[in-house]
């Protein structure tokens, strides 16, 4: 039980906070505000985080990345989270597929894919699962009915594939270059052995952008439609094996390309938010004065911030702890499950923020923002599909052990 | 008797609104301009074509022209119309209550002979209290359980000028104020006493601001105004001790902003539900899985708990001796019904929204509406810190003694 940070970790970490409060905070509540969804974007924090690594940390050292562990990717997502929850999506976004690129790409794809990825300061990744028809479906696949899940279809036309049909909500779908695109290549199979998993560049012909989502919350992080007609895609792309999509959940193994990243990611960008929320409780206890008195004097106000601690704090453990066990290969049902606890935490320390400042007859826009962002959680991280999810794979995991 | 029975009035009552919120006013409020959290326009058709049903006197007294609804029909009704928009309740529910309060209850016969054609005569004569003042500390907090109660009087002014008044002061928080044509503006006066003064809109030196609803945290049309050396004939003011009348009437009508706060958890409820029986995943309908079954479940609970909350805080309301010969028992019973509506609504309305899984939080879509309101009801008024600590003063017999200006809250 060791929870020194390295050198080379605590660096991260201060460029990281650095790097949010002097440029993503300043920007967060302006781009919160903006009506139009496509408009919330700025590619000039992008770019600026860029330059600091924060885009590309996740990819390996031998492919020209900075090769970051996983408690350095936490540390990371929660300081960027601190200035602002959506921002440090986007980055974040792009490792999570930067380890499924680097868990399952061929070297010949990573040459052609992580080259120009680590080159360019605007390359975004993302990834197609959702459909209108198609969300928990895609998450537990039910057995008795092989047609459920995702439907966009791809046939095989020589050395390429076309690709027909329509993904929504997918992140990064505005602005991203490159996706990773699941597609239905046996419809008379169940969804995961029916699933290949293609890349598919932003300029393939066929493929469109349709509109971005309007979310109450996250509203800087793009998600959007794509729209595939005929959509042409050399068999060259196809990940892994051809109807073997499922190859970053199924045998996970230290690949956490996707699913145990994803849910790392989400836990420790909620850790990020229940810190701000935190701090502003604080300050505002410490400043706001009701009755002549500050508020930090009331008892009430105390067991508030009390409990606001004292979820973030064992938040934080269970985070630090998953990316630890991430870093150390240990596979068990705690990403889930502290992906799953990210949610409650999340929206309850927001809220009680929100509270306290609504109580002191302050209308703060950013304590309402962060409860806004933290609801996202319940449909990517805390609903109850995602629960039963955690809970199978525990049982999964049990019955490894035996 | 505490009855739960309705009244064929009431059933009537409730029947003509649920009628008109589905064919009038759902439409409406689902369009986008609507769905917007920010800047969402007042829709103002409704609002008329609701005063020509006679919701907008729906508690001024039959005598006065009104249609003498007590408080738990006003629940019924705000209910009602809160399922279809909640704006449109906050407007009609203040402009109804304070008709109620004004005319039947305060103003002076001559008063309300000056005031009251003009009023019924226009669709859109609405009125708004004017009481809130920028940093004005009437929290409860620090003072729970002692006696140190802060200075609570009014900064806003109110001295005799030859024959009238000369009002200078700001308000914050006016509900109504972009719409009303008559505030009733709480003044301290020369004497030091708190008053309440009838100042129409068009009153020279009246200056209206117009508040976006969410920023400000207040359903219906929010605004706040400024009084400049505003001049109102003397026979403008109320009487020197109806403050306390005005605490005592606004008290009882409480009810129904809770019954507001309830609609917006029954919209939310009633689009889970209808969504939850179309949408197949899972190789079923989601309300066939038990995790979807279950989170309907927990939200009607919730609703339907407090539901008969908020009832018998009306009823009490209604039928003061039911308190008196011990057939409900003396507690603060609109508060108590308010904490746990305000937080039971808004679990209800994110339960309801998870239904939806991402289809929740996009604003083109009513179910983050929902919850944004069920936010704003959680924290409009009183916070429920302070409404805790009133029901715990409450429960312990504590007894303030009570400045006269906070009589007039």
């Amino acid at each position: 039980m060791d929870f020194t940070l390295s050198n080379e970790q605590r660096a991260w970490q201060m460029t990281a906070h650095k790097f949010a409060e002097e440029e993503v905070r300043p920007i967060s509540l302006e781009r919160d505000a903006i009506c139009d969804p496509r408009e919330t974007f700025n590619w000039d924090i992008i770019k600026k985080g860029s330059k600091l690594g924060f885009r590309t940390m996740a990819v390996p050292k031998e492919w020209g990345g900075h090769g970051t562990d996983f408690v350095t990717q936490a540390l990371v997502m929660a300081e960027l989270a601190k200035g602002d929850s959506a921002i440090s999506k986007t980055f974040t976004q792009c490792w999570k597929w930067s380890h499924l690129i680097a868990a399952v790409c061929t070297d010949e794809q990573k040459r052609r894919f992580l080259a120009p990825f680590l080159e360019d300061d605007t390359f975004l990744l993302g990834k197609g699962i959702s459909e209108p028809g198609a969300g928990s479906d895609n998450r537990l696949p039910p057995p008795e009915d092989i047609k459920a899940g995702l439907k966009l279809r791809a046939e095989r036309k020589g050395d390429e594939w076309v690709l027909n049909g329509e993904k929504c909500f997918i992140a990064n779908a505005s602005v991203g270059k490159l996706f990773f695109i699941d597609a239905r290549t046996d419809p008379h199979a169940p969804l995961r052995q029916g699933t290949t998993m293609f890349l598919v560049p932003r300029d393939t012909p066929g493929l469109r952008i349709g509109k971005v989502f309007n979310k109450s919350g996250w509203r800087f992080y793009q998600n959007g439609e794509m729209i595939f007609e005929n959509a042409r895609v050399p068999h060259a792309n196809v990940v892994g094996p051809v109807n073997g999509s499922d190859m970053k959940a199924h045998e996970a193994g230290d690949r956490t390309g996707g699913d145990l990243f994803g849910d790392l990611e989400l836990a420790a960008n909620a850790l990020g938010v229940c810190e701000d929320a935190c701090a502003m409780a604080l300050r505002l206890a410490h400043t706001r004065k009701q009755g002549g008195r500050v508020l930090f004097e009331q008892q009430g106000v105390q067991l508030e911030l009390n409990r606001m601690h004292l979820l973030t704090e064992a938040l934080r453990s269970f985070v630090m702890r998953v990316a630890w066990e991430h870093d150390h290969k240990m596979h068990s049902a705690n990403p889930g499950l502290c992906m799953n606890f990210s949610t409650d935490v999340i929206q309850e320390v927001t809220e009680l923020n929100l509270e306290l400042y609504a109580a002191a007859g302050v209308m703060d826009a950013r304590a309402d923002k962060l409860v806004r962002d933290a609801i996202i959680w319940t449909h990517l991280a805390g609903d109850s599909v995602q629960r039963m999810k955690a809970t199978r794979r525990l049982a999964k995991e049990a019955q490894r052990s035996h | 008797m505490y009855s739960l029975h309705l009244s064929p009035e009431q059933r009537d009552m409730r029947e003509t609104v649920r009628d008109f919120v589905a064919r009038q006013v759902k439409p409406v409020a689902l369009r986008s301009d609507r769905l917007e959290a920010r800047e969402r326009p007042l829709p103002t058709d409704l609002l008329d074509q609701a005063s020509q049903l006679g919701l907008r006197t729906l508690a001024l007294s039959e005598d006065a022209g009104g249609a003498g609804a007590d408080t738990l029909t006003c629940c019924i009704v705000c209910e009602e119309l809160a399922a279809g928009d909640p704006d449109t309740a906050a407007v009609l529910a203040q402009t109804w209550t304070l008709a109620h309060v004004l005319f039947d209850r305060l103003m002076a016969p001559d008063q309300r002979e000056r005031f009251l054609p003009a009023f019924l005569a226009d669709q859109r004569y609405h009125l708004a209290l004017a009481s809130d003042e920028p940093g004005r500390d009437v929290a409860l907090g620090i003072h729970y359980h002692r006696s140190d109660i802060a200075d609570a009087s009014f900064r806003t002014s109110a001295k005799r000028s030859g024959h009238g008044w000369i009002i200078n002061g700001s308000k914050t928080r006016v509900v109504n104020a972009p719409l009303a044509k008559l505030f009733a503006v709480a003044v301290t006066t020369p004497e030091n006493v708190t008053r309440t003064v009838l100042v129409p809109r068009d009153a020279p030196g009246v200056r209206v601001e117009i508040s976006d609803a969410s920023a400000a945290w207040q359903h219906g049309a929010p605004g706040s105004i400024t009084l400049q050396d505003c001049q109102v004939p003397a026979d403008h003011m109320l009487g020197p001790d109806e403050g306390a009348t005005l605490a005592f009437e606004l008290g009882q009508r409480m009810p129904q902003d809770l019954a507001l706060n309830l609609g917006i958890g029954r919209a939310a409820y009633e689009a889970a539900l209808d969504y939850a029986q179309l949408r197949v995943q899972g190789g079923r309908r989601i309300i066939a899985h038990q995790a979807i079954g279950a989170k309907l479940a927990d939200i009607a609970i919730r609703l339907q708990v407090a539901r008969t909350a908020i009832w018998q805080a009306a009823w009490a309301s209604d039928h003061p001796s039911a308190v008196e010969d011990g057939s409900l028992p003396d507690l603060p019973l609109a508060r108590m019904a308010k904490v746990f509506a305000s937080e039971a609504v808004y679990q209800a309305t994110k339960d309801a929204a998870e239904c939806f899984g991402a289809m929740g939080v996009m604003r083109d879509m009513p179910l983050q509406k929902y919850v944004g309101d069920a936010r704003i009801c959680l924290h409009s008024g009183e916070p429920n810190s302070d409404t805790r600590l009133r029901v715990a003063e409450a429960i312990a017999g504590y007894q303030r003694i009570t400045a006269p200006a906070l009589a007039a809250e």
